[in-house]
């Protein structure tokens, strides 16, 4: 109960800290919003050119779509880890002299992320409206997906944070094992074109299934899978809990750590 | 009915021992490649410290230097944690360990008010209330809009004391900061510091400054070579520190 009361009453700090951090990348307003969108779609155009040629026309309908509605949540997940990996380091000036519950720092990070992939949202939005498969009811869903992404997040966030200040070059290994994880999540590619000998990659993988929720709401326009969805929440909270013990010891000897 | 704590800190049997790496290996290659190359000395800092500091005690924490203050003091703050023994605090604790910490120089003088009193713990509302009270206090005036970058040491100085000193915290850890600014400005500490102590805060200094520690304080904790040698009332322990010390 500690923790709730600990974010309460620095509930200022997690505020501010996420509005620095949105309006740091929104900064001079219109040029920061064009460079972040420029810089998804110039990746959903680099994977749309290069994977169908490839795979040899053996794409998905609307490949350009498919891949954007995978990308987007990926690209909140992945930079939301790498962010975290350096968030205590990256604000050792505070760590070491001042007292805050610390939780703060990956919290913030990956629920400014968070915003910045609702806003991003508006890309998923133009291609499906662009593409003319439109909008299905199914849009409601929307925030319970991202609400099951978020914790899970948040669980990893906690144990990534807090290791990293131990040992400073998992950042690199992190770097290296998100590049791993992009190929076995099905992004670029949907989860029946790959081989029977690698499905259970696919399917231990929990983002697949946060994808596949939002292709459903997106893409194909149907219900998503609740029962994976829930099973993906209920490891996502127990991942928090894990997170947040490994976090609450190591956290202790931040300050002399750095 | 709440309970009346008649302590404000209470320091019980803590001991606090640093790792001293020579030559550190922090990344896990590092750790891996050269396992045996961690060495390290233990250094004990406090060894088995004992005290307690009532509601509305002033105290000075004097000592040379590597005796411990620093590190008792952090204790306090819960930056870091004793190997052994407990520290239990009552009520909303500031510290003053550095000045400006958390200090951005892009934002203004008024966006850091609100980060820097945030990171004390104070709510938007809270933050309102004092601003005008912050500003005054800084005496920036007009400059409290532009980025700090901009300002001079002595001006980033008054903010983050101005800052610090109106967080309306029930105790008050104060690291070696006394000598922020020019004669006027530090008279003005003082000053506040005496208002705060008469309004009954719990205050504990660090310092090196004998003359101030005399003027704010009315017990002083002596302490050497991570124990305390001497604690009671300030002029009877600062003559003796004197004394031994020359």
């Amino acid at each position: 109960m500690g923790f709730f009361k600990g974010l309460y009453d620095y509930r200022e700090l997690l505020k501010t800290s996420i509005s620095k951090d949105i309006r740091g990348k929104y900064k001079n307003s219109i040029l920061g919003i064009f460079w972040s969108f420029l810089n998804p779609l110039l990746q959903i155009a680099v994977y749309a050119l290069v994977f169908p040629l490839l795979m040899r026309g053996s794409t998905v309908e609307n490949y350009t779509v498919f891949i954007c509605c995978g990308l987007i949540p990926w690209t909140f997940f992945s930079t939301a880890i790498s962010r975290t990996s350096f968030t205590i380091i990256e604000n050792g000036n505070i760590v070491k002299k001042v007292y805050f519950p610390r939780e703060i720092l990956p919290i913030s990070v990956v629920t400014s992320e968070a915003i910045n992939f609702v806003i991003s949202t508006i890309i998923i939005i133009a291609f499906v409206l662009g593409y003319g498969i439109g909008l299905s009811k199914y849009i409601i869903f929307y925030p319970i997906v991202l609400l099951v992404q978020y914790f899970l997040l948040i669980g990893i966030s906690f144990i990534v944070s807090s290791v990293t200040v131990y040992f400073r070059d998992l950042q690199h290994f992190i770097g290296i094992a998100l590049q791993l994880l992009f190929y076995a999540t099905p992004i670029v590619y949907a989860p029946g074109q790959i081989p029977e000998s690698f499905q259970w990659i696919i399917q231990y993988n929990p983002m697949t299934y946060i994808i596949n929720a939002f292709r459903d709401i997106f893409y194909y326009q149907q219900m998503p899978d609740f029962v994976s969805l829930g099973v993906v929440l209920a490891i996502s909270i127990a991942l928090c809990f894990i997170g947040y013990f490994i976090f609450h010891k190591l956290q202790k000897k931040f300050a002399e750590e750095m | 009915m709440k309970k009346e704590e008649e302590y404000a800190i209470e320091v019980q049997d803590v001991y606090k021992t640093f790792d001293v790496y020579l030559d550190k290996a922090n990344s896990l290659k590092e750790k891996m490649l050269f396992w045996k190359r961690n060495r390290k000395e233990v250094r004990e800092v406090l060894k088995g410290i004992n005290l307690n500091i009532k509601k509305g005690e002033a105290v000075a924490l004097i000592g040379v230097n590597g005796s411990g203050k620093s590190t008792l003091l952090k204790l306090m703050t819960k930056i870091i944690y004793p190997n052994k023994g407990k520290i239990i605090t009552h009520g909303k604790l500031t510290s003053l360990l550095e000045l400006g910490a958390g200090f951005h120089a892009d934002f203004s003088g008024r966006e850091n008010i609100y980060f820097n009193a945030s990171i004390f713990g104070l709510t938007k509302k809270e933050i309102d209330n004092r601003l005008e009270q912050i500003i005054e206090f800084s005496e920036l005036k007009d400059y409290i809009d532009n980025p700090v970058r901009t300002y001079s040491s002595g001006m980033f100085m008054r903010l983050a004391f101005a800052v610090a000193i109106n967080v309306d915290a029930d105790i008050l850890l104060v690291d070696e900061i006394l000598s922020v600014g020019d004669q006027h400005f530090q008279a003005k500490c003082i000053d506040k510091m005496k208002e705060l102590r008469n309004e009954g805060k719990t205050m504990v200094f660090v310092t090196h400054s004998l003359g101030s520690a005399k003027e704010l304080c009315d017990r002083a904790v002596w302490l050497s070579n991570g124990v305390i040698k001497m604690d009671g009332d300030t002029n009877t322990v600062v003559e003796r520190y004197i004394e031994e010390t020359k």
